[in-house]
């Protein structure tokens, strides 16, 4: 069976014709299923939370990457299937896992290519694309038997799968997250401004870290909505999440 | 006229990078090919390959499978295959490698010690019928 969740966003007049597109579709390849929709009074978390005592076999969402990721971070068994709709602007994620926009993504869903991949872990949350960590200054990373840290100011993350080009590509379905650290460009001359950041990046690859702060509760950025706080305990889920994704996706 | 992002986006095969402004201490063992750009306390470990780069500074003990070195060391290394010091290395510490090569104006302070195996002359006995 089908569940699919509604962001709350696709209540917008623009997204209605869309939409009625989809449903057509859905109805046309028998993949239809019972529609859920966020609003104040109901919950992404809850929403989510029925779906699987339901034993709802299919979760689709419709929505973006910040509705995805949500409702990823409650999924509390990899039993769910978990396909998406996207819609609007804010898709990365679905780029990336090969899922056309709006209409075209119900062949995706309707053909069932499912993989397997990984997922992050955050004091127990789980995150799909990253955690971002805005002043490695202030922390120390303590993985296997080394730690690391960092003189000059500059950004961390610890990324399970690409969203912006980075210095490595990160394969989620590697059984490991690349932690990458990004120091801030000293811009000592006018073409030095144009030079990119990632030539002096660093990447190590981990299972596990330990992110210490110094002194004081640092936040910590998972998938760039949901804020932690230092000390985060950070691992790796493999093959956590069966997702169905379409042949154009970046990893294989 | 700028450089793109992609010319200096290290392969795949690179597993980990340890750049100019990042400092690591403790017992570092990896299983693919490491880049030290920056500063490292302790050990290293890797059956692959290890770079040091030329503002790379090592005080470690280290045992690789091939070694290029630009930055410093300091420390003993076991390389089981090549060790190559460009003009600007300086490693001061005990070598063991299979294969060495240093470039004029590399220093090397300590033991070297090459690990091919010296096979032992032994003349040929005429055999009498």
């Amino acid at each position: 069976m089908y569940t699919y969740i509604y962001d709350s966003y696709l209540n917008d007049k623009k997204y209605q014709n869309a939409l009625f597109r989809i449903e057509s579709r859905l109805l046309e390849l028998g993949i239809n299923g019972r529609i859920e929709k966020l609003t104040i009074l109901k919950s992404l978390k809850e929403l989510v939370a029925d779906a699987v005592d339901r034993k709802s076999e299919t979760l689709v969402i419709v929505g973006n990457d910040e509705t995805l990721t949500r409702a990823i971070s409650f999924l509390p068994s990899h039993n769910t299937i978990v396909g998406m709709i996207p819609m609007g602007p804010k898709n990365e994620i679905a780029e990336l896992l090969g899922i056309p926009q709006e209409v075209d993504a119900c062949d995706t869903v309707s053909r069932r290519i499912i993989e397997h991949i990984d997922l992050g872990k955050a004091n127990g949350q789980y995150f799909l694309s990253r955690l971002e960590i805005p002043d490695m200054t202030k922390v120390k990373l303590e993985c296997n038997g080394y730690s690391i840290s960092m003189s000059h100011s500059g950004a961390a993350f610890i990324c399970n799968m690409d969203l912006q080009k980075g210095p490595v590509r990160c394969n989620p379905q590697d059984g490991v997250l690349e932690a990458v650290i990004q120091p801030t460009e000293d811009h000592r001359s006018f073409t030095e401004v144009f030079k990119k950041k990632f030539s002096h990046s660093s990447v190590f690859p981990i299972t596990s870290a330990f992110l210490r702060g110094f002194g004081e509760n640092v936040p910590v950025l998972a998938d760039g909505y949901t804020t932690l706080k230092t000390p985060v305990v950070i691992e790796i889920a493999p093959k956590q999440l069966q997702i169905i994704v379409g042949g154009r996706r970046s990893f294989s | 006229m700028f450089e793109k992002d992609e010319q200096k986006s290290p392969s795949r095969e690179v597993e980990t990078i340890i750049g100019p402004s990042v400092k690591v201490e403790g017992n570092f063992s990896g299983d693919g090919n490491v880049i030290v750009d920056g500063s490292l306390q302790g050990t290293l470990k890797t059956r692959h390959n290890l770079r040091v780069g030329k503002e790379a500074k090592i005080k470690a003990d280290i045992q690789v499978a091939n070694l290029t070195v630009a930055g410093e060391i300091r420390g003993n290394v076991k390389v089981s295959e090549r060790t190559e010091l460009s003009a600007s290395a300086k490693v001061i510490g005990n070598l063991e490698t299979k294969i060495l090569s240093v470039e004029p104006g590399a220093v090397l302070q300590g033991k070297v010690t090459m690990m091919n195996e010296i096979k032992e002359f032994t003349p040929e006995k005429n055999v009498q019928k």
